[in-house]
């Protein structure tokens, strides 16, 4: 059978403004969501529109993100000649090739894609949070016989400046693309979602490569020269909820959306599940001192203390007298006893001994970070 | 290890007492514990001793066992070399009078199974007896004494266990340390008696001598269970060794200890002795969204699996996967299984709900600890509407 689409996953993002978040990790594989890393929506929305060949292309600190989406089993990706495959920088006789920008990165992985021979690719961006359809997105690209979609969502006016924004026609068609103009003339925003018909953007990238012209970038270099040369670029219109955590804040505050059962992502739709890992771990444990309201709390957690509003991930344990309000608590921390936690994201295997306090205040938030210890003995100063 | 164990698992157990919760099921895949199946124990302790393969041999339908157990991957089983998971149903034919006869297809499944096998030991198990048994200990204890036949046991009073008990005591030769010389079904022993040597329903025995006891069982027309594989090495007088295991152990006998079973995973001690010890208990992972507490929910002393929904007041019950437990609504001491809905208002006390299970607005049950009730899968609990 011949593939028809291939996704490429551009996961080699740092997000430094994640601060000790991606210290370590990279920005795709930050956890969310008590059950997720932020990586899962993508995937699982491949999993979900029927692409099963999926090239996950990683750079920044990848150990984690690697371990993490593996073979592509857990979103049940490897199945007949699909599966997930992690492309990282390598070098070759033409010397190392790390990824000078997002186009560059699918340049250096031209041959991964041309092994499957598809019709069309897919460019996603590993750091998104929403659930999309790409096989009805396709569809469209299909219909205007595209040569270049652009996903984009229309967002508010006064923030249309600090995107990449397309203009566009009555048939949708993108007659101009500005890079965050001060004077937005459209407020339909790139959300770096991309379908190329691969023969043709592979002719691109490889033909000014040879010229030693820069194509390193889709938004900076890539798009504008489809539109220089009148090809058929098209404007996919998504309308839900999605998400670009950049900050601690965003992050912060996107968990906290999530305590609303009523919350747009749905996670607990059947028809649109998002898959991650599932660590083997026990039930939740909440002991006879245990109060919980308003939380969200995953598997393998043990709380005998207090958690109001708050999303915690697995194996998360939290002692006698604690108290964990409006906060994030990644795998594996442990809370110890009267330990107090307001406004906060306390990193995986974190450790906070009894009796310390942190608590985010004037706008910020508290970060500890992943394996990070707070409290205990003090230093003698 | 690589390779040294070949495991057969004897799922023919008495479901009887356990019905209507084994009506569909072996006891081998009931629900344990908000996410595990009983099966996942003896399963952890094979991958812990690193085997590679095993036979089951169910006597009913297996399509529960089989859904949860899959290619074996969880624990290990579905190595390419020479691992798998070797299912053999329908094996047992009830006659008229209620004797039970097995089939010749029976006892060549299992000489198949055990001369393929790559495996110095083959190792007998059966899933009513719950533990978190490390195989390696045994085998160990096996090769010192230079044993035919290991037998598992744990020291427990005669009161614990039902009075028509199915399991068996081993008594010990004074003279040779660990050598058991006699085997006494429960039903013999008095209730007062103390400190008994009851078997666990776990074996270790060569693979020459297995196959030696194999023939005689088909000659006999024996189940191969871990009591008639006794009670031939003892007619044999061959060296038959009792390896005491001291870690938690519960007998799934009937509904009573079942539901003791899992309102002991309530105890944190009987917790951590089962699920934290060294070797982890593993189970078949399914994708699930972390379980979500309302405004107004209260939880005390209780587990909860992952997709659930939890607007209710939950106290010492054991909560399934995607349950969903209302505003108003009160569980306590209970067993709710995967799939259940409990409408507002409804008030459950000592009760067991089989998977997907609805209960209506207002509905009340109420058990006791000694006859908890049970609801069966699928069914609707009608509530106070008129």
């Amino acid at each position: 059978m011949k593939t028809e689409t291939v996704a490429m996953i551009l996961a080699g993002g740092q997000g430094s403004r994640l601060g000790k978040l991606t210290k370590q990790i990279a920005k795709p594989a930050v956890p969310f969501g008590g059950n997720y890393r932020i990586i899962d929506f993508a995937l699982s929305n491949c999993a979900n529109s029927g692409i099963n060949n999926v090239g996950v292309v990683t750079q920044y600190q990848p150990l984690v993100l690697n371990q993490h989406v593996g073979n592509g089993a857990s979103w049940g990706l490897n199945r007949h000649n699909g599966g997930a495959t992690i492309l990282q920088p390598y070098s070759s006789v033409d010397g190392e090739k790390f990824f000078r920008g997002t186009s560059h990165a699918v340049y250096q992985n031209i041959s991964f894609i041309d092994a499957q021979n598809p019709d069309y690719v897919v460019i996603l961006s590993g750091d998104h949070i929403y659930k999309m359809d790409y096989e009805k997105m396709l569809d469209f690209h299909k219909e205007k016989a595209a040569s270049l979609t652009v996903g984009v969502m229309p967002v508010e006016w006064e923030e249309a400046s600090r995107f990449g924004v397309m203009n566009t026609d009555r048939t949708e068609r993108i007659t101009e693309f500005q890079e965050k103009p001060a004077e937005p003339k459209s407020n339909l925003a790139s959300m770096g979602i991309y379908i190329f018909n691969w023969p043709r953007l592979k002719q691109y990238l490889v033909d000014n490569q040879a010229k030693n012209r820069q194509m390193d970038d889709f938004g900076h270099h890539v798009i504008p020269a489809y539109l220089r040369n009148s090809e058929s670029v098209y404007a996919y219109s998504f309308k839900g909820y999605w998400k670009d955590v950049g900050t601690v804040e965003s992050l912060w505050a996107a968990n906290m959306e999530f305590l609303n059962p009523d919350h747009e992502l749905n996670i607990r739709d059947k028809n649109w599940k998002v898959y991650s890992q599932n660590p083997n771990t026990t039930a939740q444990f909440l002991t006879d001192t245990a109060k919980v309201k308003d939380s969200m709390i995953t598997d393998g957690c043990y709380i005998a203390g207090e958690v109001n509003h708050s999303v915690l991930s697995h194996n998360v344990k939290i002692g006698k007298n604690s108290v964990v309000k409006d906060s994030v608590i990644m795998s594996g921390a442990v809370i110890g006893e009267n330990v107090t936690i307001t406004k906060a994201i306390i990193g995986e295997n974190a450790y906070i001994y009894d009796g310390a306090e942190i608590i985010g205040d004037n706008g910020e938030i508290s970060v500890v970070g992943y394996g990070e210890e707070v409290g205990g003995y003090k230093d003698a100063e | 290890m690589r390779n040294e164990i070949a495991a057969i698992f004897n799922l023919v157990e008495n479901e009887d007492k356990l019905r209507p919760l084994t009506n569909r099921r072996p006891i081998a895949s009931l629900p344990f514990a908000c996410r595990y199946r009983l099966i996942d124990f003896p399963f952890s302790s094979l991958y812990n001793a690193e085997a590679s393969s095993a036979a089951l041999f169910i006597s009913e339908s297996g399509h529960s066992l089989y859904d949860h157990i899959r290619s074996g991957a969880t624990w290990g089983l579905d190595s390419i070399a020479g691992g798998g998971v070797f299912t053999h149903s329908q094996i047992r034919l009830k006659t008229s009078n209620a004797e039970e006869n097995f089939t010749a297809s029976y006892y060549d499944d299992h000489y198949k199974y055990v001369t393929r096998a790559k495996a110095e030991y083959i190792l007998l198990m059966g899933s009513s007896m719950l533990s978190n048994i490390q195989i390696k200990s045994i085998v160990n204890y096996h090769n010192d004494k230079n044993s035919d036949v290991t037998i598992a046991y744990k020291k427990l009073d005669r009161s614990i266990f039902r009075e028509d008990s199915s399991y068996s005591a081993y008594e010990f030769d004074e003279e040779r340390q660990g050598r058991i010389n006699n085997i006494t079904p429960l039903t013999e022993v008095g209730m007062d008696e103390e400190e008994l040597a009851v078997g666990i329903e776990v074996m270790v025995i060569n693979k020459k001598t297995f196959l030696d006891y194999l023939q005689k069982a088909r000659e006999r027309n024996l189940c191969v269970s871990v009591k008639s594989l006794s009670e031939l090495a003892l007619e044999d007088n061959d060296k038959v060794y009792g390896f005491e295991y001291t870690g938690y152990l519960k007998a799934i006998e009937d509904i009573k200890s079942y539901f003791e079973a899992n309102m002991e995973m309530l105890n944190e001690d009987n917790f951590n002795a089962l699920f934290y010890r060294a070797d982890p208990v593993l189970t078949r992972s399914k994708n699930s969204a972390p379980t979500f507490y309302g405004e107004n929910a209260v939880i005390h002393n209780s587990q909860v699996a992952n997709d659930c929904e939890i607007y209710g007041s939950v106290k010492n019950s054991l909560i399934f996967r995607k349950a969903n437990v209302a505003k108003n609504a009160q569980v306590e001491n209970s067993i709710i299984m995967q799939d259940c809905y409990i409408e507002e208002g409804a008030y459950l006390n000592y009760v067991i709900l089989d998977k997907h299970v609805y209960v209506k607005k207002g509905a009340r049950l109420e058990g006791t600890p000694e006859n908890p009730i049970v609801i069966s899968k699928n069914a609707i609990v009608s509530g106070d509407e008129k």
